[in-house]
């Protein structure tokens, strides 16, 4: 009998849970994101305050329900130009093989073989500092991961018949491709978003921790993390809940991308 | 000890269904199978067959449930009430099974002489180099020709045949009582397949082995068995003698089993040339590197001439390796890289592809498959294209809810429909039929044949129909034309074919037919894959007839004539061979291919 597959139902749970509070943090919250107050400075969490609040008096719950949004809307940013111009570039070498697909596969290979946030900090020193400039730098150092999947994927539909079946009926390799080929590697491609989602929160972390990426006042959590760092004796709960959100989000979509796993086969 | 050796009785395998209920796919199954004795089971895919081998060798799968009333002994023992340690040590000496797929079944990273020495290591305390001894023997025992080299090789590295008869050593190798063969021929060419089949049957002369041997195909099973048991939805509906079963068979569905053979329709060929191909080769890229300037060409068909006219059925023959499938992409334009004239009086010749598994794409549904050729024909109405869509579900024997299916609901015999009707959707007439029914059961076979047959008769259709299955050929085609690496050697009318074959490739096909001829079977004759001539004919190496001449020179295609007149006077009969070889033509190339009595030492 088929096993429940409670990855996918836990994964999808946790993320769910997430996204309503941040959907509605982009709206409303419970008080001010950006409002100091000299009085409220540091608190432990209470019923008030469930996350505490930070050296400025913020109510840290609030700022983590509106952070999430800003590091969301850089995931999927990134995300999705890694995934569209991967999809093109692997789906194109995977089709066409040849020198085209050997060149373009070797500079995968060289992008690969650095990590990803050391990539991204040169691509800032020359673009500079801003969100939407994290978001361009991410999103393609994120192509050659998507390439590399969609084109071992081409490879293995382009021999099978249902592609020489288009060919005889007269489809163009561009249809072939994007048509009949694309939509079989639907689930790999989800699998590889989920993961690719995961890296992307955390190297949007990883720059506004760093200081390269959201500017203040607006808040993300990597952002908050990098201020939580220096009261982290004092205010530990500051650190302690951001990045409890954060590992939240991750785990939600890493449990997504092992249970779609499954399906694969 | 009896001379039971495997004793089966009351077998009942269920498997729950989703919502808790149970599925039983083996029903009270009783069997037995005597000391040397090879028992057929046959029937088709579900039948419950396989389930019955994997629950002797004890492979189900977990899920699986077994009625505890259910009792299988072996030379006495009751193999059920084992624990899984004792029972692999008395099946490990004792039962073998040989697995459909060849592909799949051995290892791709195992070396051929550890994989198959694998078994004497488990179960024997010998040393290393005395096992490797052992597995030379077997392989040359199965009719491996250069075992010393194949030992050191990686299955990939191996053809069908061999991969076979590796699986066939490994299963030999620790002197079983028990062989289980669970459709161990259905993945091969036909010529292997007769190999293989004999190899069985003198294993079981020489050592005295008993063979449980499941199969879908008749055929065999009246070849190698002595009893066969016949399974319908995992009830035995018929048993008994193999010859006396399928001769007059008593169950409704053994009797359909038996006549699942269509009947071909009346040739009414018409002088109207549909294509014409003249010294056509066709190549194919050898490699493409990074640095290697340009690609190489080598032809995979040489020089090939003929007419294909409106309306007839023209069949393809050949091993695979002979050039049918790169003849056929040439054809409808897949590959291009082609020498000579092809000219083809149709828009676009459609095409029916062998597995209906990889032939339909598994991520879209069956109807937007089949609008699919509509719409790059250019019909933008959407109402419109579902109309004809459902016309022709209707039309190839399905419905029309069938459009808002997916491929993987679908059995293999209705894919094979869809895939039909895939190639009529654009309305052409020319249609090639690459093995469509190869990977079908024997019933599901037959139907889809008619299939083919009915929409030939109704929308005069024009098929080149190309098969390995001699029988099939037959009761489908006007004319056949048998190809051999790359060339057409024979090329003439069915029926003259049939009874004047004179090439001696063409009759060491139909010698290979398993069936009514069965003992005309050739004493071992290499496999294609081992040799290659240069200058000479090409059948050289393999040929039972052949002289000097032969070696040095490639005999022309000419026209001797066709004996038969059933299709009118004056056929041509196209031959490839200086020897005008007729039945008392004596053989002069004997190779023999498996020493006696060499199997037991």
């Amino acid at each position: 009998m088929k096993k429940r597959n409670y990855y996918l139902i836990i994964g999808i749970i946790i993320t769910v849970v997430i996204l309503v509070f941040t959907i509605i943090g982009q709206f409303w919250t419970p008080y001010s994101v950006t409002a100091t107050s000299s009085s409220l400075k540091s608190l432990a969490p209470s019923a008030q305050h469930l996350f505490g609040t930070d050296n400025l008096g913020r109510d840290i719950f609030s700022r983590v329900m509106n952070g999430c949004g800003t590091t969301f809307f850089v995931a999927v940013c990134t995300v999705a130009i890694g995934c569209a111009v991967g999809i093109v570039i692997g789906a194109l070498t995977g089709f066409y093989g040849g020198m085209l697909d050997e060149v373009v596969m070797r500079i995968n290979d060289i992008v690969l073989s650095f990590p990803s946030v050391l990539l991204a900090l040169i691509f800032i020193s020359f673009l500079g500092k801003g969100t939407y400039n994290v978001i361009l730098a991410l999103g393609v150092l994120f192509i050659p991961s998507f390439a590399r999947i969609v084109r071992s994927e081409v490879i293995r539909y382009k021999s099978q018949e249902f592609v020489k079946s288009a060919q005889v009926m007269g489809a163009s390799n561009l249809r072939i491709i994007f048509v009949h080929i694309i939509p079989n590697t639907k689930v790999s491609l989800l699998t590889s978003v989920a993961i690719g989602f995961n890296n992307a929160v955390l190297a949007e972390a990883s720059m506004s921790y760093l200081g390269l990426g959201v500017q203040p006042p607006v808040p993300s959590l990597g952002r908050m993390l990098a201020e939580a760092q220096g009261y982290i004796v004092s205010a530990p709960w500051y650190a302690i809940t951001t990045g409890i959100v954060i590992v939240l989000i991750i785990l939600g979509f890493s449990l997504i991308s092992e249970g779609l796993r499954v399906y694969q086969d | 000890m009896s001379v039971e050796l495997l004793k089966i009785t009351d077998l009942t395998v269920s498997f729950p269904n989703k919502d808790g209920s149970l599925h039983t796919v083996v029903d009270h199954l009783n069997l037995e199978v005597r000391k040397g004795q090879i028992v057929g089971i046959v029937g088709e895919s579900g039948s419950g067959k396989s389930m019955t081998s994997l629950a002797v060798m004890g492979l189900l799968s977990e899920d699986a449930i077994v009625d505890p009333c259910s009792s299988i002994r072996f030379n006495g023992m009751e193999l059920l009430s084992m624990s899984g340690d004792e029972r692999r040590k008395v099946q490990g000496n004792t039962m073998s099974m040989i697995f459909q797929e060849p592909m799949t079944s051995l290892n791709p990273v195992i070396r051929i002489k550890d994989q198959v020495g694998e078994v004497l290591k488990l179960h024997t305390d010998l040393s290393d180099e005395e096992i490797y001894k052992k597995v030379e023997e077997a392989l040359n025992n199965v009719g491996i020709h250069d075992v010393p080299e194949l030992m050191d090789k990686y299955p990939h590295q191996l053809s069908g045949g061999q991969r076979q008869r590796v699986m066939i050593a490994m299963a030999i190798i620790n002197d079983p009582d028990v062989l289980i063969a669970d459709e161990p021929t259905t993945a091969l060419d036909v010529t292997v397949q007769a190999q293989i089949l004999k190899l069985l049957k003198k294993i079981n002369e020489v050592t005295g082995c008993a063979i449980l041997f499941i199969s879908h195909d008749l055929n065999v099973i009246k070849e190698v068995c002595q009893r066969v048991i016949v399974m319908y939805k995992g009830v035995i509906v018929e048993q008994g003698r193999a010859l006396t079963v399928l001769k007059s068979p008593q169950h409704e569905y053994t009797k359909r089993l038996v006549a699942s053979m269509p009947d071909k329709a009346e040739p009414q060929i018409s002088q109207e040339k549909i294509l014409h191909a003249e010294n056509l080769s066709v190549y194919y890229p050898v490699k493409k590197g990074l640095f290697s300037s340009g690609a190489k060409h080598s032809a995979y068909v040489h020089e090939v001439s003929f007419d294909i006219y409106n309306n007839e059925i023209f069949g393809i023959v050949g091993e695979s390796g002979c050039g049918k499938s790169t003849l056929v992409k040439a054809i409808v334009g897949i590959n291009k890289d082609i020498t000579g004239t092809l000219e083809i009086n149709d828009e676009r010749p459609q095409m029916v592809f062998q597995d209906p598994y990889s032939s339909l794409n598994p991520a879209k549904k069956i109807g937007w498959i089949m609008e699919e050729p509509l719409k790059l024909k250019g019909v933008r109405d959407r109402a419109e294209r579902k109309k004809l869509v459902n016309e022709m579900l209707n039309e190839i024997g399905l419905d029309e809810s069938y459009a808002d299916r997916g491929i993987s609901e679908l059995s293999g015999g209705q894919r094979q429909r869809i895939s039909i009707g895939l190639s009529l959707m654009r309305g052409d007439k020319f249609i090639i039929a690459d093995e469509p029914v190869s990977a079908l059961d024997v019933t599901v076979q037959s139907q889809i044949l008619k299939l083919l047959l009915k929409l030939h008769d109704e929308r005069d259709l024009t098929y080149i129909f190309i098969s390995h299955d001699l029988n099939v050929v037959r009761h489908m085609c006007n004319r056949i034309m048998v190809m051999y690496l790359g060339r057409v050697v024979e090329l003439a009318d069915v029926n003259e074919l049939y009874t004047n074959a004179r090439h001696p490739y063409t009759r060491f096909l139909f010698d290979s037919v398993i069936g009514e001829d069965a003992k005309k079977i050739p004493e071992g004759v290499k496999p294609a894959e081992v040799v290659e001539t240069k200058g000479g004919c090409s059948f050289y190496p393999r040929c039972r007839y052949r002289c000097d001449k032969c070696r040095e020179q490639m005999p022309d295609l000419i026209d001797i004539g066709s004996e038969d007149t059933s299709a009118g006077p004056g056929r041509p009969h196209m031959l490839r061979c200086f020897k005008d070889i007729t039945k008392e033509t004596p053989e002069v190339n004997r190779i023999s291919e498996l020493p006696e009595g060499k199997l037991r030492q």
